[in-house]
Order: structure tokens, then sequence, then C-alpha cells
């Protein structure tokens, strides 16, 4: 504790006086993300859940803007506690206005409910815990970020208030609950080992492997569970089953990119001593594909296909955490895939909201709504990795970063996932073609966000391809 | 340029006949005609000492070349009168035969290509002109195409001659690589082994169009043609080609080739006459003796006399026209050349058959006709030889031979009874025929100023007692054929000699069957080749076979396995999702042990 004074004065000394202005005006797009929460929570207050909508959209949006301007900032807020790079501003100009369309798309479904306003309180509270997980400096933000992404999932998960969906949130509550105490209880050993909370002294872990391997196990569990990483991914289905759609999509992106973005800012600083930290993520990563995608296999529900296929995204993802351990593509892969993966993710799940969860429910979409249908195997097959779609370039990029850091039987087994993958995708867009039943009914809320996913889907692989191409 | 007339004139009148398909007859008379009017022009100028040449583009470096000498003045006369009377008399002869405008554009383009082989002055131009020919008389003796055996008659002539061509080919090879040039007369100063070579090589292709021993066989089959294709054949065109070859390219030859050439012209004198004696059909006989006589001329070259040859050649044209004709009025008399179907057809037609028997006795060599003046000068030739030895008992009996044939001939046409049909266009026919016995009866006057144009010797007189052992040889032998059974003359030659002499077989036999047996030989290697090709097929067959079944039952197999394996194992997935939290918790706390476990002693 003396340490971390110490420590603490000495940064103060280092800053100087301006250091509060400046970090708060660094830290504007969450304090607009705050804002947007409790102005959608006074709104609803007031009775004017209509207001709450637009509000908590511009809002967002407002807060998307105000991060723009931190593109190519590298620097560290409130004593180094708190990043701003690369990871934490595509964090925010990718999850904020993922959150946004979620809001969106989940009008449709909560609409006229009671305390309306509060789904859209709720879904930005928790995207500013994953903001603060991905920007996180220190395992104290670590710690926040759960909680505060936790927190608000365990009630959005609720909201319908049916038992399906209660049981599901109570499920979710206890995974959840369990696996935090984990890891603040694992984050305690980094802290007697190094006598600091700073994710940057944890070089200091070097003659401790087994503190630093307890920590981070901790951190595996408590993240792996926000990412749903197997094997902590056993709330995912349920949850994302039991909530609106609109929420599982949320759920299925903003904490799961802010918690892996968080692990890359551990695994970044742990010493490349500290025991075969890259091989145990390898293995993770290699299990969660596997399982989720033979999981993924066998389901009937589309909601809970596409569960078990972002916890094999997931695996995809920590080929960029592994790439840490040695190859410069890391960052950029992650970023990319972190976009692709959102804009993808967000447009089969919109598409979900249109259609419904069975998987009975896709036969003869392409006929019946052709264009709708197109959007659809779009999004599938850029799930898969079909060039030049965004899900091409951003598993391009993992791969080779995997490779580059030495890890070539993790990016062949992550090929031979795709490939598995494939079948589990082509599940859901065979059956579309066959005899249409009725069309679905329309929804205006999931056109505008599955064609802003279209765009977005086709844009990312096109402008990362060119992008990368005049690197090249 | 007035001397390529000679060639353009009939070639322009094959080109209209074909487009315009009528007036055949007409337009091929015309050709003849100019054509005959252009070389008749170009002798005379030649005659006066200018010798035109043209000169076309070719091959770069190697220009075509067309020129007249003295030499191929005359001869191309000769073609351009024979080929005029040929078709005058064909106007009546083809009277009543359908195909007019193709057997007219075929003579006239018969008569064409012979004229450009005549007046060329280099090789390629030759070369080009003597396939021609050969493709002109093919057409003409299958004229008669879908008549039985027609199509192999002309076929089997086109390939003799075709085969002895491999000769000139080589030659002209041999004699263009070693002199640089290919015209004509450049080559034939080149001398040494390279002249005796090429000599020989060209003997062998003029031994093919001349129809001379061995090849005697295909100039009897090609008698299936219409009579005036016979005719032209015979004295002007193709059969001839041989023996002009031989007496253009006469300053080539050395003492080597010359000895070659005069004794296979004598050998075949020998050979065609006593073919020509045992022939039971006035055509194959008429096809015999022409062999026999070319022999005379190549024995006169090869007796160094080449004036000599080209008397004999020019005699022979008239002669030997003149009896095609008179047996073409014949065979519409009677429908057949068969000599049991012609008897008595002189004794009803005296008027063809004087004109017959003038050209035959001609032919003969009986004084004044010009056979006596041109045979004379041969034996003449061959007797002051340094070779006479070897090649002076071949005229004496070549002499003999023809005198015994004609007179049988004679005979033959004169003795029994037959039915007589009437026949048509006999004015046209009549006309050519009076003329071109009226030359064969009075060419021999002009064997002096004949050989004074073409530079060479004027043929020596013969001694007395040759001249009178010629004349007692030619007496006997036409009371030998009028008055002896060919049966009883020839004795146990007669049935060989019928059937041509065919050594070992003849061509078939020499030619045709050892290279059938190589063919098959051939065949029987390709198919062991074709077997292992096969083979490989059927291994890769095979292989393919097994690879599919491999696919079907293995990699199918484990593909069906793999996805029923997958789908088990996501079930297995699905079962580990309990629903139960607790039991979830616990294999999430059991993995995080193991990560922890794997972290302490992994490194």
């Amino acid at each position: 504790m003396i340490s971390l004074l110490q420590g603490m004065e000495g940064t103060q000394d280092m800053g100087g006086g301006m250091q509060m202005g400046r970090d708060l005006a660094l830290l504007a797009p969450e304090i607009a993300v705050l804002l947007t929460a409790v102005g959608a929570l006074v709104l609803e207050m007031l009775r004017l859940p209509r207001a709450a909508l637009p509000f908590t959209v511009i809002g967002l949006l407002v807060a998307t803007g105000l991060a723009i301007p931190l593109l190519g900032t590298e620097t560290t807020l409130f004593m180094d506690t708190f990043r701003i790079d690369a990871l934490s501003t595509w964090a925010k100009l990718v999850l904020l206005p993922v959150t946004a369309l979620c809001a969106v798309l989940s009008y449709g479904e909560v609409k006229d409910t009671d305390r309306e306003g509060t789904v859209y309180a709720l879904l930005s509270l928790t995207a500013l815990g994953a903001l603060a997980l991905a920007g996180a400096g220190d395992v104290m933000f670590l710690v926040l970020g759960v909680l505060l992404s936790s927190l608000g999932s365990f009630a959005l998960v609720a909201y319908p208030r049916d038992d399906h969906s209660t049981e599901a949130a109570m499920k979710y509550l206890v995974f959840g609950s369990v696996t935090s105490a984990v890891m603040i209880f694992g984050l305690t050993f980094w802290f007697g080992a190094t006598g600091s909370t700073l994710l940057a002294e944890l070089v200091a872990l070097e003659g401790a492997p087994l503190a630093a391997a307890a920590g981070l196990v901790a951190v595996l569990v408590g993240l792996g569970y926000k990412a749903s990483v197997a094997p902590f991914h056993f709330w995912a289905p349920d949850a994302y089953d039991g909530a609106p759609v609109s929420v599982a999509a949320f759920l299925s992106i903003v904490p799961k990119v802010g918690a892996i973005f968080a692990l890359a800012q551990v695994v970044r600083d742990l010493p490349q001593g500290a025991a075969g930290w890259p091989l145990v993520v390898a293995g993770l990563a290699a299990l969660s594909m596997t399982y989720g995608n033979l999981a993924a296999l066998v389901q009937e529900n589309v909601v809970r296909l596409l569960a078990y296929s972002s916890i094999a995204q997931s695996g995809y993802f920590l080929l960029g955490v592994v790439a840490f351990g040695g190859s410069d593509l890391a960052v950029p892969s992650l970023v990319v895939f972190a976009a692709a993966y959102a804009a993808m993710n967000l447009g089969a799940f919109a598409i979900v909201v249109l259609v419904g969860r069975d998987l009975r429910d896709f036969v003869g979409l392409g006929r019946a709504r052709p264009v709708a249908g197109a959007a659809m195997v779009v999004f599938l097959i850029s799930l898969v990795g079909v060039p030049p779609l965004a899900g091409f370039i951003g598993k391009l990029l993992l791969f080779g970063a995997a490779i580059e850091a030495g890890f070539v039987w993790l990016a062949v087994v992550a090929i031979l996932n795709s490939v598995l993958s494939l079948a589990v995708y082509l599940r859901v867009v065979v059956p579309m073609y066959g005899v249409p039943k009725e069309a679905p009914a329309r929804s205006r809320t999931a056109t505008v966000v599955w064609t802003i996913a279209l765009v977005a889907t086709v844009a990312v692989g096109l402008a990362a391809q060119v992008l990368l191409g005049s690197v090249a | 340029m007035i001397f390529t007339l000679a060639i353009l004139a009939p070639l322009a009148a094959a080109a209209l006949i074909l487009l315009l398909r009528r007036g055949a007859s007409a337009l091929a008379l015309l050709g003849a005609g100019a054509g005959l009017a252009g070389a008749s022009v170009t002798l005379a100028r030649v005659s006066g000492g200018a010798y035109p040449s043209a000169t076309l583009p070719g091959l770069p470096g190697l220009p075509l070349r067309l020129v007249a000498e003295p030499l191929t003045a005359l001869l191309s006369v000769v073609v351009a009168v024979v080929g005029f009377l040929v078709l005058v008399y064909a106007v009546g002869y083809m009277k009543e035969e359908g195909g007019k405008a193709r057997f007219y554009a075929e003579m006239s383009f018969f008569v064409a290509a012979m004229q450009t082989l005549v007046l060329a002055g280099d090789w390629v131009l030759l070369l080009a002109s003597w396939e021609l020919i050969g493709l002109a008389s093919y057409l003409l003796i299958g004229f008669w195409f879908w008549r039985e055996g027609i199509p192999q008659a002309a076929t089997r002539a086109f390939l003799y001659t075709r085969t002895a061509d491999l000769g000139l080919y080589v030659a002209i090879f041999v004699l263009v690589s070693r002199t640089g040039t290919t015209e004509l007369s450049g080559t034939l100063a080149v001398g040494g082994t390279a002249a005796t070579v090429a000599g020989l090589l060209l003997l062998v292709a003029a031994m093919g169009k001349s129809a001379q021993a061995p090849f005697q066989g295909w100039l009897q089959d090609a008698m299936a043609g219409p009579t005036p294709v016979s005719a032209l054949l015979h004295s002007a065109t193709l059969v001839a080609a041989g023996a002009i070859l031989m007496i253009r390219v006469s300053p080539l030859l050395t003492p080597t080739a010359q000895l070659a050439v005069g004794l296979m012209g004598g050998l075949t004198i020998v050979v065609a006459g006593l073919i020509a004696v045992s022939q039971r059909d006035l055509k194959r006989l008429l096809a015999a003796s022409t062999s026999s006589q070319y022999g005379f001329v190549l024995l006169a070259v090869g007796a160094g006399s080449p004036a000599a040859a080209l008397l004999h050649l020019v005699a022979h044209a008239a002669m030997k026209s003149s009896l095609f004709l008179g047996a073409g009025i014949f065979q519409h008399a009677r429908g057949s050349t068969a000599f049991e179907d012609l008897r008595g057809v002189g004794s009803e037609r005296r008027l063809v058959f004087a004109g017959f028997v003038v050209a035959g006795l001609a032919l003969a060599g009986v004084l004044p006709l010009s056979g006596f003046f041109s045979k004379d000068a041969v034996i003449a030739a061959a007797f002051a030889s340094p070779y006479a030895p070897a090649l002076a008992p071949f005229t004496l009996a070549g002499t003999l031979l023809t005198a015994v044939y004609v007179a049988r001939t004679l005979r033959l046409l004169w003795r029994g009874e037959g039915e007589d049909e009437p026949v048509a266009g006999i004015g046209w026919m009549g006309v050519a025929l009076a003329v071109l016995v009226g030359l064969a009866a009075v060419l021999g006057f002009a064997a002096e100023p004949l050989a004074r144009l073409t530079g060479g010797e004027p043929p020596r007189d013969l001694a007395t007692a040759l001249l009178v052992l010629t004349l007692a040889l030619a007496a006997g032998g036409l009371l030998l054929g009028w008055f002896v059974l060919a049966g009883r003359l020839l004795g146990p030659l007669g049935v060989p000699a019928e059937e041509g002499f065919r050594v070992a077989g003849g061509f078939d036999g020499l030619v045709a069957r050892p290279a059938l047996v190589l063919a098959r030989m051939l065949d029987r290697l390709d198919r062991c080749i074709h077997a292992g090709v096969l083979g490989v097929g059927g291994l890769g067959l095979a292989l393919a076979r097994a690879s599919r079944l491999a696919d079907e039952r293995g990699i199918d197999a484990l593909i069906a396995a793999l996805v029923r394996g997958l789908r088990e194992l996501g079930g297995r997935a699905r079962e580990l999702q309990s629903g139960l939290v607790h039991r979830e918790l616990l294999l999430a706390a059991a993995g995080a042990a193991l990560i922890l476990v794997l972290l302490v002693i992994g490194p």
C-alpha cells in the first residue's frame, strides 16, 4: 500500500498541475456515453419514452464523433490507469455506433413496454463498461469494466420478465458473480507480487511464476467469461436465447470486444518470461473455435446457433491476442476483425429480429424477401471468411498475425474451423432458398440496421484491402 | 511475249470451259489453235536466230524461267500440232459422250502443262509441270471413272509415274545444291560424279514417264481412257515427257550415264517389242509399241546423238497419233479394241485402213516413209557410238520386231468378217487422221533441216550394207508377221510376253507387295505401340477407378464419418450445456484449474 501511494505521488509529480483538465478532455467520449445513459434514464422518469431513443442514438453518435480526434493519440490518463491508444479509441469508434444500432434494433422489441427508456440507458452503461475494459491500464479498471458491463447485461437479459428470460438472467448472474469473484481474488496475487495495480508494473512479476500464473488464470476466467470464451461461455447461449434478440446482438458484440481488447491490454504488459501465456491463450482459442462450431452445428434455434458461432468467433479473436507475443499485426488485426465482426454479427442478428428465432422460420426467406435474404447470405459467408467481405480480411490478418508469432498450428486449426463453420452457416442459408411459407412482417428498424450492417460489411472488407494494399 | 501464247491459250481455254460450261469443243480448238499459232511463230523466230525468254517471279533468288531455244521451240510446235489435231479428232470421237466440258478442259489443261514442261527454263517450273501432266493424265485416263477397273488403272498410272518421279526430285536436289542455280542450262555443265548421279536419277524419272522396262506395265492399263487421250498421251505429252527430258539433259550425261541410258532403251526396245507382238488388243499393242519406240529414242540419247533421238521422237509423234486415231475409228465401228472384235474392220473401212497402213509401214521403217529415216538415224548413231557392240544389236532386233507386230496388226484388221456400226463424227476424225498420216509419211524428208535447226549433227548416212540389212529386216519382219502366227513365232516367250513380262510379278511384286508387307509390319508395330499406349491409358483408367473407389469407399466414407463424428461431437458439446448452473460452473472451474496447472508446470 505504501509503495502504491508512493507510486501515485511519483506519477503526480511527473504529470504536473494541469493533469486533471487534460484527462477529462481525453475522456470526453466516455463522459458523453455516461451522460447519454443518465439522460435516457431522466427522460424515462419524465415519461417521455418517445424521446429516449433519439436522445440515446444522438448521444452515442456524439460520443463516437468525440472519439475521432483521439485517433493516433497514445497516452494514459489518471496516473497510467486508463489508456488512450489504438485499441481503446477504435473500441469507441466501433462499439458506440453498434450500441446505437442495437438501441434502434431493440426499439421494435421494447417499444410501448414499461420502462422502455431504461433499456437504452442500460445499453449505454454496458457499453461504457466495455470501453473501460478496452482502455484498461490498471487491474481496477478490469474489475470495474467487468462489473459495470455485467450489471447492465443482467438487467437487459431479464428485461422481458418472463420465465425464460428470468431464468437466463439468473444463470447469467450466478455465472458472472462466480467468475468475477474468481478474477478479483486472483488479481490480488498480482498486487501482492508487484505492489501495484498498474498493468505496466506487471514486468515485476518476472521472478514470481506462481503469482503470475494465479493472476493470469484470474484474468482469463473473468475476461473469458465476458468474452464468452470456452470453457467460460456456458451462460451465453441461455442468456442470448432468453434475452430480446437485440440484446443478444448487443451482448455478442460490445462486451465481447471490450473483454478481448482488455485481455490484449493485459498480455501486452506481461513479461515475455511469464510462463507460456501465449500457449495457454492459443489453447483457449483452439478450444473455443472448435467447441463453438461443433455445438453450432446441431442447433435448431438461430439465436443459439449465432451464440455458439460467437463463441467460435471469440476463438478467432484470441489469435490476435496470442500474436502480442511476437507480431506487429496484432493490433491492426484485432481492430479490423472487431469492426468486421461487429458489422456482420449485428447484421445477422438484425435479420433474426426480422424473421424469427427458429431455423424453420428461415425457410424460403431468400424467395419471399430476396434482398434481406441476400443480405443474410452476405453476413453469414462473411462470418465464414469469404473474400472480399469484411470477415475475410479480418481473419486473414488474424491468421497472418498468428503465423508471424510462430503459431502456425493455431492458424491451421483456425482455417480448419473456418471450413467447419461453413457447414454451420450453410444450415441457415440452404433452407432460405426452399419454398417460402409466408413473407415475414416488415420491420423498419431492423431494415435500417441490416442495411447499415451490410454496407459496413462490404465497406470494411474493401477499405481494409485497399488500405493494406496501399501499405504493401 | 508471243511464245507464252503456246501455254496461255490452252490454259485460258481450260479455265473458260470450266467457267462457261458450254461451247467446250470450240473453246478448246480455239485455245489449241492459238497455241499452235504462238508455237509456230516462235519456231519461225527461233530459226531466225532470236531466242525469246521470260522470267517470272518465283522463289526468292530463284525466278521461274521460260525459254524458247531451237529444241524447245520445235518440241512446242510438235506438242501444239498433235494437241490441235487430236482435239479436232476428239470433236468427232466424243460426239456422243457426256462430260464434254470436263474432257475438253482437262485436255486443254494437259496441253498447257505439257507446253510449260517443254518451254521450262528452270528445274522448279519443269518439276511443277512434270507433276501437272501426271495429274492431267490421271484425270483423263480416269475420264470414265464410273466404269469398272478404270479408277484403278488411273491410280496405277499415277502411282507408277509418281514413284519414278522420285528420281527427278533427287536429281534436282543434286544439281541445284551443286550449282546453286535452278536454271536448267546452268546446271547441265556440272560434270563429274554429280553429273553421273544426276543423269542416272533423271533416267529413272524418264523411264517411269516413258514406260521403259521395267516400268512398262502401267502404259497398257492406261489404254482404258478415251482414245484421243491415248493418242495425245503417247505421241506428244505424258509418255513423250520422259524422252524429252533425256533429250534436253543430254549435254549433262557422262559416258557412264550414257551407257545406262542406252542399255535401258535397248532393253525396252526388245522387251516391249515382244510384248507388242503377243497382244490380243489393238490399243494394248500400240501401247507396248510406244514403249518400244521410246526405247529407240533413249538409245539414241545413250548413243550420244540427241538429234537422232529428236528426229525419231517427232516422227513417232506423227506415226503413233495416226495409228491411235485410226484405232479410235475402228473402236467406234466395232465397240471394242480387241482383235477378236476387229476382224475384217480394215476391209470394211478401206480409207481409214489405208491411212493406218501408211502410218504402220512408216513405223516399220519402210522406205520412203518418215520411220525409215528416223530409225536409220538411230541405228546409224548406235553403230557410231563407242558402245556400238552393246547398243547396235538392240536396234536391229527392234527393227525386226516392229515390222512383225505391224504386219500382224494389219493382217488381223484386214482378214475375217465382222459387223460394222455406223460411226458418228467421222468427218472430224478423218480430217485429223489424214493430216497426221500425211505428216507421218513425209516428215522423214525434213530430217536434215530439223537436225540443223537444233544444232545437232545431221544423221549420218548408213553404209550401204547396213541400209540393205535394215530394209531386209523390215521386209522379213513384215512377212513373218503376216504369215506366221504370233504363238508359233514367240514359242515359250508367248505367255509371259502377253502378260507384259511382269518381272517377279511386275510392279506389283517388286514395289507394291513389299511396300504392303512393310506397311503391314509397321502396322503391327504400331498396334504394339498402340496396345502399349492403350495399356498406359488402361492403367491410368484403372488407377482412376481405384482412386474413385478409394474416394467413394475411403475418402467419402471418411468424410461421412467425419460429418457423423462432428455431429456427434456437436451433440456432446450440447450435452455439456446442461442448463444446470452448478454443473456448468464446475466445468468452468475445472477449466480454470487446468489452465493454472498448465501455466505452472508449462514453462
